[in-house]
C-alpha cells in the first residue's frame, strides 16, 4: 500500500489549508483538491477583513496560501474535482477530474473534506425582501465586495447612503425556509461591518434588526459593544417583514419589539445577513464517500461536542462549515484535529502491517 | 423613528435639546450601550408603580432616536424617585444619571411639562432654601398622615416636649428638622448661587426665583463671602 502515507484534504479555504499545514508538519504527504482555481475558500475569496478583529484578509491570510503553493509536501490540485471513491482505510482509490474532463484515480490512506458552505440564496426566502427586485437590497457578501474597493454605495444611484439597515437571520431559524439552525457567524459579520460603514461614512445611521444577538465569547465586547458604544450603531429588536420601494428609498415593516411599538422607516441601502448552506461540493462529497448528512444537511460527525471531525466512515473526516455553521476559528481548530486524527488512523495501519 | 406625538414642536428643536442632553460631561460616564436586558426595571421601584422604564429611556438615547428622547423628556422622566437602584446595569450605565441629566435640561429650557411636574415642589424649594432642611417635625399631622396611626395626634400635641427629649441640642426644633447654624446656611447660599442651582428655580419659579435671590445676596453680602 504505497500511498497509506497520504491523506487526501478536499477543498482549500481556511479549514482545508489548516489540515494540510497539519498533516505535512506531522510527516505524511497531502494531495489537497480544490475545485476553484484559487485557494483561500469563501473568506479569501468574498470577505475583504476577517471577523472579529477586522483584519484585511489579504493581510491575514495571504501567507498562508503562499505558503500552501509552496510546501513541497502538498501536492496542490486546483480546478480539480473529486468525482468518485472506492475502497476504504488506508486503500481509498479516489477519481479526481480536470475542467476538460481527464480523469485520475488516486490512492490513498485518508480522506478530510474541507467542502464548506454557500451562502443562502435571499431569492429563495419566505421574506419579503426583495432582493431580486431592488437595486439597494444586497447581502453582506454584496457589501464585502464593496469593501474590496473601500467604499459602500446605493447601487441605484451610485451615492453614499444616509441610512442602513442590516436585517438578520436570512435564511437561518426559519422551519418555512427549512433551516431551523443558527449560522453563528453573520451577527459577529453585520456587527463588523457596521463598523466598517460608520467608519466610511460617520454621518450614516445604521440599524440593525435582529431576532437575538448571537455573539458569543470575545466578539460580544469586540465587536458587539463596540459597534453600539463607539459608532453608535443601532440594534433593535425585531425582524423585518417586508422591504416595499417607497420613492427612491426602501420602506421597511417591523416591530420595534422591546420598545413595544410598530416601526416603518426609510432606508437607503438594505444589508441581508444571508446566513450559512451547506455547499454544493459538501453535498457531492456526501454521497462520494457515502458521508451521511445530519438533520440540517450538513456532514455527519460522531461523538456529539467532543469529537467534531470524525464522520461515521472510517478513514474519512470533516473540517469546517461542512460540518454544520462556523466561524474560521472554529474552521482552523478542526481542520489541525481533522489532520491529527487523520495521520493517527494511517499510523495505526502502519503499525498493523 | 418618527413619533406621534409632539408633531407641534420642530424636529430641530427636539434635536438642539438632545444635544444639550449629549454635551453634558456626565453623559459619556453614564452610557455606554444598552442590550436590552430589563435589570434596571426590575430592580426600578417607580416601574412597579408607573408606566415607567429606565431601560427604555436609556435604549433611546443609546439609539440616538431624537423623537422618542423628546417624548420621554417630557412625560417619562418626572416618574423617577432618582434612588439608582438602576446602576446595577451589567454594561455599566447609569439611566438614574441619565434621567439627572435630562431633569436639568428640561429645567433649564423652561418646559411646560417640567413646570406642571414641579408645580408642587415650589413650597419644598422655599422651605430648603430658607432654613436648609426639608422636612420638619410639625409637618407631622394627624390630619396630614392619617396612615400614620392613632399615636401621631400624641407626638403632635406635645411635639416641642418630645423634641427636647433628644439628647443632641440642635434637634430640638419643630418648625425646621435641626437647626442649622448662619455659616451653613452662608456656605449653602454660595453652593446654589455658583452651581447654577438658584438660576434653575427661575424656570420653575420665577417670583420664588428672586425672593430667593434677593435673600441670599443680602445674607451673602454681610457674611462675607465671596461668590464671583
Amino acid at each position: 500500500m504505497a500511498n497509506t502515507d497520504t491523506v487526501l484534504i478536499v477543498g482549500a479555504g481556511p479549514g482545508g489549508m489548516e489540515a494540510a499545514r497539519t498533516v505535512a508538519e506531522l510527516g505524511k504527504k497531502v494531495l489537497l483538491v480544490e475545485a476553484q482555481a484559487e485557494i483561500g475558500g469563501t473568506p479569501y475569496a468574498s470577505y475583504a477583513t476577517l471577523t472579529p478583529d477586522l483584519q484585511e484578509t489579504e493581510a491575514a491570510m495571504g501567507h498562508i496560501v503562499r505558503g500552501i503553493r509552496h510546501n513541497p509536501s502538498i501536492d496542490l490540485r486546483v480546478n480539480t474535482r473529486v468525482v468518485k471513491s472506492e475502497g476504504d482505510i488506508g486503500a481509498f482509490h479516489v477519481t479526481l477530474e480536470n475542467p476538460d474532463a481527464t480523469q485520475t484515480v488516486v490512492e490513498v490512506g485518508a480522506v478530510v473534506i474541507a467542502t464548506g458552505f454557500q451562502h443562502f440564496d435571499p431569492g429563495r426566502e419566505t421574506q419579503m425582501y426583495g432582493y431580486y427586485e431592488y437595486d439597494d437590497v444586497i447581502t453582506l457578501v454584496d457589501a464585502e465586495a464593496m469593501f474590496k474597493q473601500g467604499k459602500i454605495i446605493r447601487p441605484s444611484t451610485g451615492q453614499a447612503p444616509d441610512s442602513v439597515a442590516f436585517i438578520q437571520c436570512v435564511g437561518s431559524r426559519d422551519r418555512q425556509i427549512g433551516n431551523k439552525y443558527c449560522s453563528k457567524v453573520c451577527c459577529g459579520i453585520a456587527s463588523k461591518q457596521s463598523i466598517e460603514i460608520k467608519r466610511m461614512l460617520p454621518n450614516a445611521k445604521v440599524f440593525i434588526f435582529y431576532i437575538d444577538m448571537r455573539m458569543y465569547g470575545f466578539w460580544e465586547d469586540q465587536i458587539y459593544w463596540k459597534a453600539q458604544e463607539e459608532y453608535k450603531v443601532n440594534y433593535v429588536r425585531g425582524i423585518v417583514t417586508e422591504v416595499i420601494r417607497r420613492g427612491g428609498k426602501l420602506l421597511i415593516k417591523g416591530e420595534d419589539t422591546t420598545m413595544g411599538r410598530p416601526v416603518e422607516v426609510l432606508m437607503d441601502l438594505v444589508i441581508l445577513s444571508v446566513g450559512m448552506e451547506p455547499s454544493k461540493g459538501t453535498v457531492q462529497m456526501s454521497k462520494i464517500f457515502s458521508v451521511p448528512r445530519e438533520e440540517h444537511g450538513f456532514l455527519q460527525t460522531v461523538g456529539g461536542p467532543l469529537d467534531t471531525v470524525s464522520t461515521p466512515v472510517p478513514g474519512i473526516f470533516v473540517a469546517g462549515a461542512a460540518a454544520g455553521p462556523k466561524d474560521i476559528e472554529d474552521t482552523v481548530s478542526m481542520g489541525g484535529a481533522a489532520a491529527a486524527k487523520a495521520v493517527g488512523a494511517l499510523n495505526r495501519l502502519a503499525l498493523e502491517v | 423613528m418618527p413619533s406621534d406625538l409632539y408633531r407641534e414642536v420642530a424636529l430641530e428643536e427636539k434635536q438642539r435639546l438632545f444635544d444639550e442632553v449629549k454635551a453634558d460631561a456626565r453623559y459619556q460616564g453614564y452610557l455606554y450601550g444598552c442590550y436590552e436586558c430589563g435589570i434596571c426595571v426590575a430592580a426600578c421601584p417607580s416601574a412597579r408603580f408607573y408606566d415607567f422604564s429606565p431601560r427604555k429611556i436609556t435604549q433611546t438615547l443609546a439609539r440616538e432616536d431624537v423623537e422618542l428622547f423628546y417624548e420621554q423628556l417630557n412625560d417619562d422622566v418626572w416618574n423617577c424617585s432618582q434612588c439608582f437602584s438602576c446602576n446595577r446595569c451589567p454594561r455599566q450605565n447609569s439611566p438614574g444619571g441619565l434621567i439627572t441629566i435630562m431633569r436639568e435640561v428640561a429645567v433649564n429650557n423652561g418646559l411646560r411639562s417640567m413646570k406642571e411636574a414641579l408645580a408642587g415642589y415650589t413650597r419644598i424649594i422655599y422651605k430648603i432654601m430658607t432654613t436648609g432642611t426639608q422636612v420638619s417635625p410639625d409637618m407631622l399631622q394627624e390630619d396630614a398622615f392619617p396612615d400614620w396611626g392613632p399615636q401621631v395626634k400624641t407626638v403632635s400635641d406635645n411635639l416641642d416636649v418630645w423634641r427636647r427629649a433628644l439628647p443632641p441640642e440642635t434637634l430640638h426644633t419643630t418648625g425646621l428638622s435641626w437647626q442649622v447654624e448662619e455659616k451653613t446656611m452662608h456656605e449653602l447660599y454660595a453652593i446654589w448661587k455658583l452651581t447654577g442651582t438658584l438660576d434653575m428655580i427661575s424656570q420653575v419659579d420665577e417670583g420664588l426665583h428672586d425672593i430667593m435671590e434677593e435673600i441670599m445676596d443680602d445674607a451673602l453680602e454681610d457674611s462675607g463671602l465671596r461668590v464671583d
